[in-house]
């Protein structure tokens, strides 16, 4: 039986809005595009607002008056969409900056380098121990990490004795980022597969009682 | 602004990026309560001034559709319906709360639907894609094809209920092969990083600060 | 569309299999003693969550079968809204007839923005990082978070949200906090180095499969196994879009050699 609960009709037209695109640019997919960045906009400023109750209760309430200074480089910072007084924006800006790249770094070189130089050595350990798919799998893992680094580091060609072993090492690892980009592309069609069913199954299960 | 307080406002800007770049990271590495202290304070800091950043996409979208609605621009209608749908939403979310009930029954049955449709309905394009894409015409694109065709058949259940190791093979695939690929970007990508750090640090980037820059 | 239409009407019940990873998460969570907090957080869009929410649903039922403690904290702007949906979804709260009372069993956050920074606050010391919950109340006010002070008090991480990579750095790496990441699919094929670069520590499932394997676990069917249906028909229709392609390719330059002759 079809909902009569409003907010499923207007579930099911925004999803009929958006669908429409499949046939082509129309009103309809425009009226949602256009819903869609209102809401997203405003959500954004409704989650400030709220979230400006909460991280500025302690100066309000006396508790900490210091959050004066982000208060008003808080304000400073809205200034960047101004392009005369965008320089303003720059003192708040260079604190995230520095915020941010400081601690990105400290742990850039834990977890993306020293963690995975550490796996790659653990990894070169066991690849004559074991069944022979666990062998074959580890070894994999070995050269082609270090081949697909060679052929992100080495990207042009170098002159010179090295080049044709440099060369070769490239190669394989432009293999190895072709199997990861075809295998991460064939499981991303699971994502979009589900989406798809999640949105298809809301209209004809919710909306029209199928 | 003159060219000397252009100067001077460049070497206060470079010195706020030093400052709080090695108080983070001195803080993690020696053991000193006043630069912990220091540390902490910065990314409350961080995080109150990041609030504010909320805000301008809704000055930037206002402007841009105010201005588009008075010179009767393309879509006007449209741009009309959503400034009044931004009015309208933030004083009803504003005054239901963010965590109401009726808040989120809004906003899933709007925004998500709207954003889940939209990636669902990728399906159709990828489909479409894989028609036109997976053209085998070299090693390469057969070697780029068997993956994407392998992984999606091992997935599916119509194999995963008869022949059970093929649940093996997609976990040997995704943790073997995939894993390297995905590894090597993550080693230099972590390399590339770090390097940006330095070269922020040394003042050799700029970044975010170019539009803060006069024109 | 037409395949959609048909599976989503008439659902094939595809039967899968269930992955170790997957038994391995499980069997985690049924390890944690009564009363541990696990943190909910991550940062992402709701659309892309929603195929973790699959596997979410059914461990957040779990959890509070087992009667452990939880905190949901965002660090996406809406994350809030994704949070409100999977605790409503699973019916775990006292009014939709769960054991959870709110401020005992579960807590909600605010929107924690800042990145790194907010991950790095929230480690060092909950009540500075962040004042009040959701709703305004202030945290001291709260019995769990009375207890709850800082990383030392948390003893497990589940991410549903895409940035995992901020977990395994701030949580994972600095904090050696164990993490459970309920990946999507297109995020699993990236991060899965994590899982091998902290073995014992960080484990992940993959996509609506994943989210379906731990539903059946539970005992709960959800979305997950409702996509895992419909993806068994899609499947076949996408490499067979594959093949014809490549027939199309065949049979063009067959043409063109005739031509050309």
């Amino acid at each position: 039986m079809i909902s009569t609960d409003p907010w499923v009709w207007i579930s099911a037209l925004m999803t009929i809005c958006s669908f429409s695109l499949l046939y082509g640019e129309n009103p309809l997919f425009r009226f949602g595009e256009y819903t869609y960045t209102a809401i997203v906009v405003a959500h954004s400023v409704v989650t400030g607002i709220s979230t400006l109750n909460s991280r500025f209760a302690p100066l309000f309430s006396g508790a900490k008056p210091l959050l004066i200074i982000p208060l008003i480089l808080g304000l400073m910072s809205l200034f960047v969409v101004w392009r005369r007084y965008a320089w303003i924006a720059s003192f708040p800006i260079a604190i995230m900056i520095g915020v941010g790249t400081g601690l990105s770094m400290r742990a850039l070189i834990a977890t993306e380098i020293l963690s995975n130089i550490a796996a790659v050595i653990r990894e070169s350990g066991l690849i004559l121990v074991g069944p022979p798919v666990s062998s074959l799998g580890y070894l994999i893992r070995v050269v082609f990490t270090i081949t697909g680094v060679f052929y992100l580091l080495f990207t042009v060609a170098h002159k010179g004795p090295l080049n044709k072993p440099l060369s070769y090492l490239r190669e394989i690892g432009k293999y190895a980022f072709l199997s990861y980009l075809g295998l991460s592309v064939g499981n991303a069609i699971m994502q979009h597969s589900g989406l798809a069913t999640s949105a298809i199954s809301r209209l004809l299960g919710q909306w029209l009682g199928l | 602004m003159s060219k000397t307080l252009t100067y001077y406002r460049t070497y206060v800007i470079r010195a706020l990026i030093i400052i709080c770049m090695i108080a983070t990271l001195a803080s993690w590495y020696l053991v000193s309560p006043p630069i912990d202290a220091l540390a902490n304070e910065l990314s409350i800091w961080n995080m109150n001034i990041v609030t504010f950043t909320l805000f301008v996409g809704v000055i930037t979208i206002l402007s841009r559709y105010v201005q588009g609605v008075k010179e009767r621009a393309d879509n006007w209608v449209f741009m009309l319906y959503a400034i009044v749908l931004i009015v309208v939403w933030i004083i009803f979310g504003t005054f239901t709360g963010i965590y109401a009930d009726i808040y989120q029954t809004a906003f899933l049955s709007t925004k998500i639907t709207l954003h889940i449709s939209i990636l669902g309905q990728l399906i159709f394009f990828m489909t479409s894609a894989a028609y036109r894409l997976f053209r085998i015409r070299t090693t390469r694109t057969l070697l780029y094809a068997l993956c994407t065709a392998t992984i999606v058949l091992c997935n599916s259940p119509l194999l995963l209920g008869p022949f059970p190791v093929v649940d093996k093979i997609s976990f040997w695939l995704l943790n073997n092969p995939s894993m390297s690929g995905s590894r090597a970007l993550m080693l230099t990508g972590g390399i590339g990083g770090a390097v940006l750090g330095i070269r922020i640090l040394l003042g050799l980037e700029k970044g975010a600060l170019r539009a803060t820059e006069e024109l | 569309m037409l395949v959609y239409i048909v599976t989503c009407t008439i659902p094939i019940g595809a039967s899968f299999e269930m992955s170790d990873i997957t038994i391995e998460i499980y069997e985690f969570v049924d390890a944690l003693p009564e009363g541990s907090v696990v943190f909910i957080g991550g940062s992402a869009v709701f659309a892309f969550d929603l195929e973790s929410s699959a596997a979410l649903i059914a461990c957040l039922k779990h959890m509070a079968r087992n009667k452990l403690r939880i905190v949901c904290a965002p660090f996406g702007v809406e994350a809030v809204q994704f949070h409100k949906y999977c605790i409503d979804a699973a019916g775990v709260m006292k009014n939709r007839g769960g054991d959870w009372e709110y401020g005992v069993d579960y807590v909600q956050l605010p929107y924690l923005p800042g990145g790194a920074a907010a991950y790095v606050a929230l480690m060092e010391n909950i009540h500075t990082a962040v004042a009040t919950d959701v709703a305004g109340t202030p945290l001291n006010d709260l019995p769990l978070m009375q207890e709850v002070r800082n990383h030392e008090d948390i003893d497990a991480w589940i991410c549903p949200h895409w940035a995992f990579d901020m977990i395994v750095r701030y949580v994972v790496a600095e904090r050696d906090i164990p993490a459970i990441y309920f990946a999507q699919a297109a995020a699993y094929a990236n991060y899965v180095p994590y899982m091998m670069a902290y073995p014992g520590k960080v484990w992940m499932t993959n996509g609506f499969l994943g989210g379906a394997q731990y539903e059946k676990l539970e005992g709960v069917p959800g979305l997950g196994c409702a996509v895992v249906d419909s993806y068994a028909v899609m499947s076949v229709v996408y490499v067979g879009f594959i093949i014809l392609g490549n027939i199309t390719m065949l049979q063009s330059r067959d043409e063109e050699e005739e031509i050309i002759q």
